[in-house]
This record gives structure tokens, C-alpha cells and sequence, in this order.
């Protein structure tokens, strides 16, 4: 059998946190495909899931969290059967082996990533001397080598420094060099560039694109921004309440954008260079609390195009609505939409498929 | 600056230094420039976007226009409706009292600048009571007049901010500071810290407001694309300076200064077909403490000359109402937002 052409597939993920005040269904039923060297953009507001479905990936997600269905097949060790990441112990050495080596995360918040108390040398090489056979002086000597590849002015100098001596896009890269030390197969970055300056995120953004043509990893770029995901991704899944809504390849999502979610979303933001008098449209509402999500399609308090009677009853599935392009709203249903003996779809297994 | 109409507020010069000092004695041995020699005016009813990289003086200057800190020099001259031309730079306790009923300010975390053990009533007809403007029920009536004008339910009034979402925090953050029915509001980036679909309705809530009521705003951001939306008149600052001033559209289309360029070229576009090989800005932002010789910004900047390296362009004007400091303002033809 032939090698699979993505790396990771995650079909109808579910993780539940189980709190006091009821179970939080922060993850509900999202499949996705991320390509060999390919990017996934995973767009939502707060609240959607987003990060969560990033920590179920890598197994971060704590008690009260637990994933209670759902499968995440790794095709980067065995890439022809795959490892099903969420029936692997996340306490075991296997997984231990997996982060950092095979899939490694970058984080929002290069501060509170970053331990205070340790120079950013000996973090980068904490992980290459867990995950690799190397002496100390081979591990500062890749250590070196990584800060010289995310373009930190002298990485020599620099690995002698402490995180808080460091700007924060300084102390991103850091973050990077560390992530990619171990040449892993798939990174997760989670919001990596929202704490910084327009500037030094447009020097993050092409240093990722850099490192990724020049190391073949796939990346599953998280984000709420509309700019950043344009700029980044050749696949983007939307996220609202826990589920994927809209899924295509960015082009098709947007030159035509389906769900109501995402249209309004993109006519939510200010366009810059085509500035208009007068008011932005907005989305009604908010989000609604998590423990107290809507009947039917979660949106529905908040569509503009809401049908009485079936999108407040019913969840909508997510289907193909033409080719490449998947969206779970009833508006792109043909016939009936009410019609519940119409088997739920597989979910789309085609993209990155070629 | 600008001479269109009447100007609410002109800030003249105005410095913030802070000093650093060394030894036993502490000895003051040079000085970070956190707000050197701005000048700028926003006219009545307008917006001014204030933008610029972390750590290049926003916010100081805000605080210090508004004298929550001590201005090291300059005027900041504010027209107040009662009062007329009051110089908040020099002005005594008692002026201060009694101008800043007329400007307020609306923060950037709605998490952090709500007393959590406050109610709406309490929070939102806190300066009423401070300026003796009402009291009793006719405290709770002006109270609940305000939360209708920003969008809240009046019956909320006795509830914590705890009960309430981001962008709900962010009203009742708004109608605090529209209490005492002001000319000029300071909002340190109000939308910053809200999700994409509520900050569409807080801009729209501000712009709203300032029809209604008349008002003008000093709008701090480094969202590029929500400066642009929302301002009449951009400043842009760099390392405790402003670098260049103009109307939002000829600072968005023809920039003058290379800072403004390397700026619009970073923002990120929403637009997969756009070309995703732009040049970004090399370099960080210079220690304030220790800043380069000449142009703050020559060791960015790509069209730097030698005469960059040791003498400092001052602030001029390029066109009628367009300033800039850089030696070739007149000289470079430098890209606007949509030439990237």
C-alpha cells in the first residue's frame, strides 16, 4: 500500500470537558484532513473549539477534559495504517516521544510559554536532548542552529539569554526554533502571531512560510484572524460552537463564502485601502455560552437567513456543496430540507486526496 | 495642525521623558523619550487614529495629554465647552476637576478597568455622583438612559460585571465614560481585546455615539484596518515621535514616510489572491532609552542615505495638511495600501 497523502486525519472528534456546572462540549463531532506539508487554517472566534481541538491532537487536553469519541490518525510514523493519536495514553512514553518529536505546538503567548527561570538555550535544548541521541555540545550546537534559522541575530550571544531580555517577537522565534528543533512532521500554531506588532507578525508569518518550504512540515495554522488565515492557508475549516460549519480551499472559501457564519464574518471587518462611510454589518448577538448551546443549527439565534421550523430543530450536517467546498447549513440542502432519514454524509474524506 | 472647523484639542510640543539613573547617588545619566516633542490637533467631531508599534508612546501620550502623568514640556490646549481654552499641561487641581468632566477615556481590557465589586449603577453612576450631577432616582434614571444608548438592558443596572460578556464589559465601559455627557473621549484600543464579530458592533456603537453626541476621539489601535475604518486624521508614531499626520485616505494611498509604507505593507490581508510576497520591515523597534543617531528609523528603513544616519528630519508639511518627518518626503514615491 502507498504511503497516505495527509498526515493527520481527524474524523468526528468529540472532547467534552466534564465540569460541576454541566459538560461543555468544546469539541463536537469535527473531522478534518491537514496534507504532507500542507496548511490547515482553523478559523473561529473565541469559544469555538479552536485550541482545544489543537490539544486533543497533541493530547494536552486535562481533566475535567476528555476526549469521549472520535478519531486522530497520525500517518507520520506509519504512514500507511497511521496511529490513532486519541487511543494512545496521553501519560505514555509513546506519546511523550510523539510531542515535540513528530508533532510540535507553538504557542500564542511567548511569555507565559517561556520558563523565566531558564535561558532560552537550555529550553531549546531541553527538547533536543529528550528526543534525540546527542551530547550537551551537539544539542547547544543544533540549538545554535535553529536560532540562526528562524533569523535571530547572534544566535551565539543570544542562547546565553534569559526570556525576559527578549522582545516578544524575538521571544516567538524562540518559541519556533524551539518547535522545529526536532524536525517535526506537523506543527500546531496556535494564534502565533496575535500578541504582536502588525510588523513583527508580517516577519513571523514569512519566516513560517520560509521554514516550511525549506523543512516540509505540515502546519495547522489556528486563528481568528481573516488577514493572517488568507495569508497562510491553502485549506481552511471555520469552526462555531465546537463544529466545523464551512470547509474548503481558501480560494473557493473566499471568493465564495457559504455559511451565513462565515459571510458575515468577512463582512464583519473593516477592509483596509477601501474605506466607506458608515457603519460595518455586524453579527447580531454573541456567541452563546457553551453549557447552553442553541437547539438545532447553534447559529440559528444568530443567521440572518434562519428558517422557522427546521434550523432551530435540526442539525444541519456538513456536505459538499460543490466540489472542494463542504458547509453544514440547511440553505445548500436540496429538496426537503427537513428530510431526517437522509443518512448523515461520511465526512469529506476527498480533500488533499489527489 | 489641521484647520478645518474648530479644534477640540491641540497638542503642542509635548514631551514625556522619564529618567534613568545610575550609581549611589542616582545620578540621572540620559533620559527615555517616551513622548518627544508631538504635535498634533483634532478638530471638533472628528477622530484621530493614533497608531504605531508597542513600546512607541501611544499610550504615555494619551496619559499624558489627559495629565494622568506630568508632561515633561509642551501645551496641551483643550477647548472646553464652559471654560474655553484651558492649557491642561499647566492648568491647577481645580481646573483639572473641572475640564475633565468634558474628556474621558475608554480602556483597552473591559476585564481589568471594571471593579468587579462594583454594579452597573455603581460603575456607570460613579462620576455623576463625583461631579454632584445627580442622585437618588434620578441617579438610577440617567444610569438607565445611558445603558439603553450603548445597548444594554436597563434592568441589568443592579448586576456585576461578571455577568456579562467581553463586549457587553466594553459598553458599559463606553457609557461610563459618556456619563457626564463629554466632548472628547481617549479610547486605547477598544477593540482589541474583542472577538471579530463584536468589534464590528462596538465600532459601530462609537461611531454611532459620536453623531449623537457631538463627539471627538483620540482612537489608539495597531489595527491598521480599524484605524482606517474609523478616523478622519491619522498620526502615526514612531520611538516617541510622530513620523507623519495626514487625512486617513492620503495616509492609507500616498504615504509619505517609509515607516507608514513598511506599515500598510505589513498588514495582512483578507484576500488569498493578493501577492503573498511582500517585503516586511526588517529589524525591531530601537531601544527608547538609547535610540539611533539621525532618523529614528534609518536602520529600517530601505531608503536610507547617509545624511539619515546623523541629522533628524523634523516634522514638515509635504502637501497642505500632510506632514512627515523624513529627508525625502518630497522626493521618494512610496507605495499606498493597495500598490502591495
Amino acid at each position: 500500500m502507498a504511503a497516505k497523502s495527509n498526515i493527520l486525519e481527524v474524523s468526528d472528534l468529540k472532547t467534552h470537558f466534564f465540569t460541576e456546572q454541566g459538560v461543555v462540549p468544546a469539541v463536537d463531532g469535527v473531522s478534518f484532513q491537514i496534507k504532507r506539508g500542507g496548511t490547515l487554517g482553523v478559523l473561529g472566534e473565541s469559544g469555538c473549539g479552536k485550541s482545544v481541538t489543537g490539544f486533543s491532537i497533541l493530547r494536552l487536553v486535562r481533566p475535567p477534559g476528555e476526549i469521549v469519541a472520535g478519531q486522530i490518525r497520525y500517518y507520520g510514523r506509519d504512514t500507511v495504517n497511521g496511529d490513532d493519536l486519541a487511543q494512545i495514553d496521553a501519560t505514555s512514553e509513546e506519546m511523550r516521544q510523539m510531542r515535540g518529536s513528530e508533532i510540535a505546538m507553538v504557542f500564542q503567548e511567548p511569555m507565559t510559554s517561556l520558563d523565566p527561570l531558564f535561558t532560552v538555550g537550555n529550553q531549546i535544548m531541553e527538547a533536543i536532548l529528550y528526543h534525540q541521541d546527542v551530547s550537551k555540545a551537539e544539542a547547544r550546537k543544533i540549538a545554535i542552529e535553529m536560532l540562526d534559522k528562524v533569523r535571530m541575530p547572534q544566535p551565539r550571544e543570544m542562547i546565553k539569554k534569559y526570556p525576559h531580555q527578549l522582545s516578544g517577537g524575538m521571544r516567538q522565534r524562540v518559541m519556533i526554533a524551539m518547535a522545529l528543533s526536532c524536525r517535526p512532521k506537523l506543527l500546531i500554531a496556535d494564534e502565533p502571531t496575535t500578541a504582536l506588532d502588525v510588523t513583527t507578525e508580517a516577519q513571523i508569518l514569512e519566516l513560517m512560510r520560509e521554514l516550511q518550504e525549506e523543512l516540509g512540515m505540515a502546519i495547522m495554522f489556528i486563528t481568528h484572524d481573516l488577514g493572517v488565515i488568507a495569508e497562510m492557508a491553502e485549506e481552511v475549516a471555520v469552526m462555531y460552537l465546537g463544529k466545523v460549519v464551512e470547509q474548503s480551499d481558501i480560494e473557493s472559501l473566499f471568493t465564495d463564502p457559504q455559511h451565513p457564519y462565515t459571510k458575515a464574518l468577512m463582512q464583519s471587518i473593516p477592509k483596509v485601502g477601501q474605506k466607506a462611510d458608515g457603519r460595518l454589518e455586524t453579527i447580531r448577538g454573541m456567541v452563546p455560552s457553551p453549557r447552553n448551546i442553541p437547539t438545532g443549527c447553534p447559529f440559528h439565534p444568530r443567521c440572518a437567513s434562519f428558517l422557522q421550523g427546521i434550523c432551530d430543530t435540526e442539525l444541519p450536517q456538513l456536505k459538499q456543496s460543490k466540489p472542494g467546498h463542504w458547509v453544514s447549513c440547511f440553505l445548500y440542502e436540496d429538496g426537503n430540507a427537513g428530510h431526517s432519514s437522509t443518512p448523515p454524509p461520511a465526512p469529506p474524506q476527498s480533500i488533499g486526496e489527489g | 495642525m489641521v484647520d478645518e472647523g474648530r479644534v477640540v484639542l491641540k497638542v503642542q510640543n509635548l514631551k514625556k521623558y522619564y529618567p534613568i539613573t545610575a550609581g549611589l547617588l542616582r545620578r540621572v545619566v540620559g533620559h527615555v523619550k517616551a513622548v518627544d516633542d508631538v504635535t498634533f490637533s483634532i478638530p471638533e467631531r472628528t477622530t484621530l487614529g493614533l497608531v504605531g508599534e508597542s513600546g512607541c508612546g501611544k499610550t504615555t501620550a494619551a496619559h499624558t495629554i489627559m495629565r494622568g502623568l506630568e508632561p515633561t514640556g509642551g501645551k496641551v490646549v483643550f477647548h472646553d465647552r464652559q471654560l474655553g481654552a484651558v492649557d491642561l499641561a499647566t492648568a491647577d487641581k481645580d481646573t483639572l476637576y473641572q475640564v475633565r468632566r468634558n474628556m474621558q477615556m475608554v480602556f483597552q481590557d473591559p476585564n481589568s478597568s471594571l471593579n468587579p465589586r462594583m454594579t452597573l449603577l455603581d460603575l456607570i453612576g460613579e462620576p455623576l455622583l463625583v461631579y454632584k450631577q445627580a442622585k437618588g432616582q434620578e441617579l438610577v434614571d440617567r444610569v438607565a438612559e445611558l445603558l439603553k444608548h450603548v445597548g444594554l438592558r436597563p434592568e441589568y443596572m443592579r448586576r456585576f460585571p461578571h455577568a456579562f460578556s467581553g463586549g457587553q464589559r466594553q459598553r458599559i465601559g463606553i457609557a461610563r465614560a459618556l456619563a457626564l455627557n463629554p466632548q472628547f473621549i481617549v479610547a486605547d484600543e477598544p477593540t482589541s481585546a474583542l472577538d471579530v464579530s463584536i468589534q464590528a458592533q462596538t465600532l459601530n456603537l462609537l461611531q454611532d455615539l459620536q453623531d449623537e453626541f457631538s463627539l471627538s476621539y483620540l482612537f489608539i489601535a495597531h489595527d491598521l484596518s480599524v484605524v482606517e475604518h474609523i478616523s478622519d486624521f491619522v498620526a502615526v508614531m514612531y520611538v516617541g515621535k510622530l513620523v507623519e499626520h495626514a487625512d486617513t485616505r492620503r495616509l492609507y494611498h500616498n504615504p509619505k514616510h517609509p515607516y507608514t509604507e513598511a506599515l500598510l505593507s505589513s498588514i495582512p490581508r483578507p484576500d488569498p489572491t493578493t501577492s503573498k510576497r511582500r517585503v516586511p520591515i526588517t529589524g525591531e523597534l530601537p531601544d527608547p532609552a538609547n535610540p539611533p543617531q539621525g532618523c529614528y528609523f534609518h536602520p529600517r528603513c530601505p531608503y536610507a542615505e547617509a545624511l539619515c544616519t546623523h541629522e533628524e528630519p523634523p516634522l514638515q508639511e509635504v502637501e497642505p495638511g500632510h506632514y512627515a518627518a523624513c529627508h525625502f518626503a518630497d522626493k521618494l514615491s512610496l507605495r499606498g495600501v493597495n500598490d502591495f
